[in-house]
């Protein structure tokens, strides 16, 4: 059985959980809604392992840039690096992801085994749900903070830097 | 000369049976919605100011049916929008964010809208509403693609989608999947013109819901936009609703 770890990329920072009974899970899907949606109950499945926050609105936006697209950023790297077990010490360890793109660089770039289907996504659905309670010192105001930082200077960003926009005829 | 619309002591202005709503009493009736920047109009809509108990003043922005679906979808009397006073809601095809920045208003400065345009055109114009409005996270990205913007957007209550796209159905559950709560609502606005040409737009309408069942949505209404708009429904459903049927 794998140890399975899961990666969650959030405006406030990169944070990395471990799941317990993931098999389980995948195959009682609608019964595991209930664990999922109650707070305490999913704090029996998952635990943080680690969190690393941005260090300024630009750190951010670099990697949310990189993350949108599928491209392994350098913080992501030493990120997973630094908090993921070693492979081949105890059994095997699989990194739930939320992209089949990420999980494929990932999987070539750090040899992880990586998984994005079955009982991910749902396990995703509830991380995203609790977030700002998993993560100590994060409250729900600060976590919608970050995401409106985020969320502007990304957006600014594609309309500032669209090679193909169609719009620019101000001679 | 605007219209009695100015506002003072003559017109007054009660709340809607949708909260956050409201329905000024005038020559003619129209909606509105509280104004959370007094002073300022978003794409140059009507404001009334209206006088309270003991000299407050609240204004107010006329909402325009033929100019916004969800308004329209109001006026044609609507049961429920589920977009409310504290709401989250994830709303695909923002456009310029005229229905967006009423939006805003409705679920207020506990609500949060995160606004999904793909035209960078229209983006512009919706950066700049939401830099007046911090209850709008702006987002220009393609909702085809809903993984991309996962760093920016939370668990939500709401999903509205005016995206007028032959995919509509799928671009919403895939949203859905990722972003909307157990238990959640979809409230999306369907052109039948949009998803296919040819057909009767019942039968669009009819097939849209279809694709919308096998995606966990339950179907609960379904509303036409005449006078406002031709061959366009909105249509309202459940996600993941609870077992054992009861009422959402």
């Amino acid at each position: 059985m794998a140890d399975t770890y899961i990666l969650f990329e959030h405006a406030s920072g990169y944070a990395l959980f471990h799941a317990n009974g993931v098999e389980e899970i995948a195959m009682n899907l609608a019964q595991v809604e209930g664990n999922i949606t109650d707070f305490s109950k999913f704090t029996g499945i998952i635990r943080l392992v680690a969190f690393a926050p941005f260090k300024d609105g630009i750190r951010a936006l670099e990697n949310a840039n990189a993350i949108s697209e599928g491209i392994l950023h350098d913080d992501l790297q030493l990120f997973l690096e630094a908090n993921l077990p070693k492979p081949g010490k105890k059994g095997k360890v699989l990194l739930g992801v939320s992209d089949q793109k990420i999980g494929g660089v990932l999987s070539e770039s750090l040899q992880i085994s990586c998984q994005h289907s079955g009982a991910i996504p749902e396990l995703m659905r509830g991380i995203r749900l609790h977030f700002a309670k998993l993560i100590k010192g994060l409250s729900s105001e600060a976590s919608s903070k970050a995401q409106l930082g985020l969320g502007h200077s990304y957006s600014r960003a594609k309309v500032k830097f669209n090679v193909n926009r169609v719009d620019n005829m101000i001679i | 000369a605007r219209g009695g619309m100015r506002g003072g002591k003559t017109v007054v202005v009660e709340p809607h049976r949708h909260a956050g709503i409201f329905v000024s009493r005038g020559k003619e009736d129209a909606l509105c919605t509280i104004n959370s920047t007094p002073g300022d109009s978003v794409y140059g809509e009507k404001r009334i100011s209206v006088e309270g108990a003991e000299g407050t003043k609240v204004e107010y922005r006329i909402w325009n049916p033929f100019r916004s679906k969800l308004a329209a979808a109001i006026m044609a009397g609507i049961e429920h929008i589920w977009i409310q006073p504290k709401s989250k809601v994830l709303y695909l095809g923002a456009a310029s964010g005229t229905t967006v920045s009423h939006v805003s208003d409705i679920v207020g400065p506990e609500g949060l809208v995160y606004a999904v345009e793909f035209s960078h055109r229209s983006g512009r114009d919706l950066i700049n509403a939401a830099k007046k409005r911090t209850n709008i996270v702006p987002i220009i990205e393609d909702a085809r693609h809903p993984q991309k913007y996962r760093m920016i957007v939370d668990m939500v209550d709401v999903i509205f989608a005016d995206v007028a796209q032959p995919d509509q159905a799928r671009i919403v559950a895939l949203n859905a999947h990722h972003y909307l709560k157990n238990g959640g609502h979809v409230v999306i606005s369907i052109k039948a013109n949009c998803i296919d040409s040819t057909a009767k737009p019942e039968a669009v309408f009819a097939e849209e819901v279809k694709k919308l069942q096998s995606e966990k949505i339950k179907p609960l209404e379904q509303i036409t936009l005449e006078p406002y708009e031709r061959d366009h429904a909105v249509v309202s459903g459940h996600y993941r609703a609870p077992l054992g049927g009861k009422k959402a």
